[in-house]
């Protein structure tokens, strides 16, 4: 039997090459790259030369209150949109987890199959809502709750519940396994010992959740800040945020050393936010007890 | 009290109800609309037309050819890569090396496409497909490799031991008895990683160049120019392509976790 373990550990050294290319892969085409946009960000030129060539130019331009705006205006999009997600995701997952039995996997599976389409697919669908002789303003119209159509497309009404909307079941999906994670007999024990329904809701299933809700939270709060796709469509281009702006620099007018210099900034805050909502959701929610 | 207790019962499923509802009525009109026969927003009448203007349309067929050239690469490309660091890696490195293919999940996708922006330009890389197969290999390493390495780490050592013992070699033994057990993870990470491929969009916007279009850079611009109704033929169309993948890749998991 030793000689078994041996044959297997001798034939794994030789072969242990084989197992690099992925990781240098990602090494090439994503930390290298991370790292160039700092190297950008303070050349001159694009040069080999680091001589002569080095500047702090391109941060210079960006100490702009328009810029800074930009990047709150960001944050603020992210954030509240993480709290609206929360405020819809948590109710859906409990009641998925402890309301229902029949549909359940139907219900699921409506769950997921959003988060597997076409994001733009998505974003575009929510025009037929939004717009003047849309859904919205038919059915709004049609209950006699407004008398004219409401004007929706191109306002920041029309990001945030797009947003919503799409970021929703990154929300849902670990707050829902989080949630089936509870041991079930907690339940007797609290209605046991006298808790009311909102009691046992407070004090057991959301800190026993709250690892759900922290992931949750990291998932929707990340990619909306620099949501590109939301804004640009819905919004009309009328409000600036992180992602828009990144791409104009890069895609409109190619000026990818004030881009790259951006994106880092915009990246640091980014670190600083979330270093912040670790804080916050630790003093909300409770320390993570997963 | 009892009425009010009951209506505080029923808000929880109404509310559901209300959430699922605003998840699904936009692509429902969305459907509903691409067969419509006029091309305004009104409803004028059942037609087909608009799926006979798709296929007739040599920019979609172009930029769908694209997408899936990409996509198949990438997932080639994934498949091969990751199935050899997860059986030729040593325990120890792989668990270790795991943890670096989580960081193109983790950033947003933007701060990605600029870094690979910055790098192909400082080394003037021409954009295009080879460029766009490479970023998209990244993003799906990142969810193909995990989900590989949980699928092999479930398999029974001894099954490899007994073939070593028999006389096979490594690679026979990848052949012949690893790979068909790892049959379901291939198949679910490949579909996913096919789909977030042919989903992607902003890696390819950054990446792809003036003169490669894929799928969903096609429909952004259209959008963005004033959308024809054949961009509701094609959503349709991608929706149902969709669905479809998603039924695989549940039934295939069918007995594990769907996360």
């Amino acid at each position: 039997m030793k000689n078994t373990g041996f044959k297997t550990a001798a034939l794994r050294e030789r072969h242990i090459f084989a197992s690099m290319p992925a990781l240098l892969w990602q090494i090439v085409f994503f930390y290298v790259p991370l790292f160039f946009i700092l190297v950008v960000s303070v050349l001159k030129r694009l040069e080999y030369s680091i001589f002569d060539n080095l500047t702090v130019q391109h941060y210079k331009a960006l100490f702009d209150p328009a810029y800074y705006k930009i990047i709150s205006r960001s944050l603020l999009l992210a954030f509240s949109n993480s709290i609206l997600c929360f405020a819809i995701a948590y109710p859906i997952a409990y009641f998925l987890v402890f309301r229902i039995k029949h549909l359940k996997s139907l219900m699921i599976f409506l769950l997921v199959l959003p988060f597997w389409a076409n994001f733009l697919v998505q974003v575009y669908a929510w025009f037929f809502v939004l717009e003047r002789g849309g859904f919205l303003n038919s059915a709004l119209l049609g209950l006699g709750i407004i008398s004219e159509p409401l004007h929706m497309l191109n306002t920041p009404f029309a990001i945030y519940i797009v947003m919503l909307f799409c970021y929703l079941p990154f929300m849902i999906m670990p707050i829902y396994s989080s949630l089936e994670g509870i041991n079930k007999s907690l339940y007797e024990a609290s209605s046991d010992l006298g808790a009311s329904s909102w009691q046992t809701l407070f004090r057991i299933t959301l800190p026993l959740s709250s690892s759900g809700i922290r992931t949750g939270f990291f998932l929707v709060f990340i990619p909306s800040f620099g949501e590109f796709i939301v804004p640009t469509l819905l919004g009309g281009g009328k409000q600036m945020f992180v992602g828009s702006l990144i791409s104009y620099f890069f895609i409109e007018t190619r000026s990818i050393f004030l881009g790259a210099a951006f994106t880092c900034v915009s990246g640091f805050m980014l670190l600083v936010a979330i270093a912040l909502l670790t804080v916050f959701l630790r003093l909300v929610f409770g320390r993570d007890r997963a | 009290m009892n009425s009010v207790k009951k209506l505080g019962s029923l808000a929880l499923p109404v509310f559901v109800f209300f959430a699922y509802f605003f998840m699904y009525i936009p692509i429902i009109v969305l459907v509903m609309f691409s067969f419509n026969s006029g091309n305004t927003n009104f409803w004028e009448g059942f037609s087909l037309q608009w799926y006979h203007e798709l296929f007739k349309s040599v920019e979609i067929i172009e930029s769908l050819k694209n997408s899936l050239i990409v996509a198949f690469s990438a997932v080639a490309l994934s498949l091969v890569m990751g199935l050899f660091f997860v059986f030729y890696g040593s325990k120890k490195f792989v668990e270790r090396g795991l943890f670096f293919f989580y960081g193109s999940l983790a950033a947003p996708e933007i701060v990605l496409a600029v870094g690979l922006i910055s790098f192909f330009s400082f080394f003037s890389v021409p954009l295009g497909l080879t460029t766009l197969i490479a970023v998209h290999t990244v993003v799906g390493m990142s969810y193909m490799t995990p989900m590989l390495y949980s699928g092999y780490k479930s398999i029974d050592k001894n099954l490899s031991e007994a073939s070593f013992d028999l006389g096979a070699t490594r690679g026979q033994t990848f052949i012949k008895v690893i790979l068909p057990i790892l049959y379901p993870a291939i198949m679910t990470s490949s579909l996913l990683v096919f789909i977030v491929s042919l989903d992607d969009f902003i890696l390819s916007f950054f990446c792809a160049g003036a003169s490669t279009v894929t799928l969903p850079m096609y429909i952004f611009s259209v959008i963005r120019s004033g959308a024809t109704p054949v961009v509701n033929a094609l959503s349709t169309l991608l929706l149902l392509a969709t669905s479809f993948i998603v039924l695989i890749f549940v039934s295939l998991r069918a007995r594990t976790k769907l996360f």
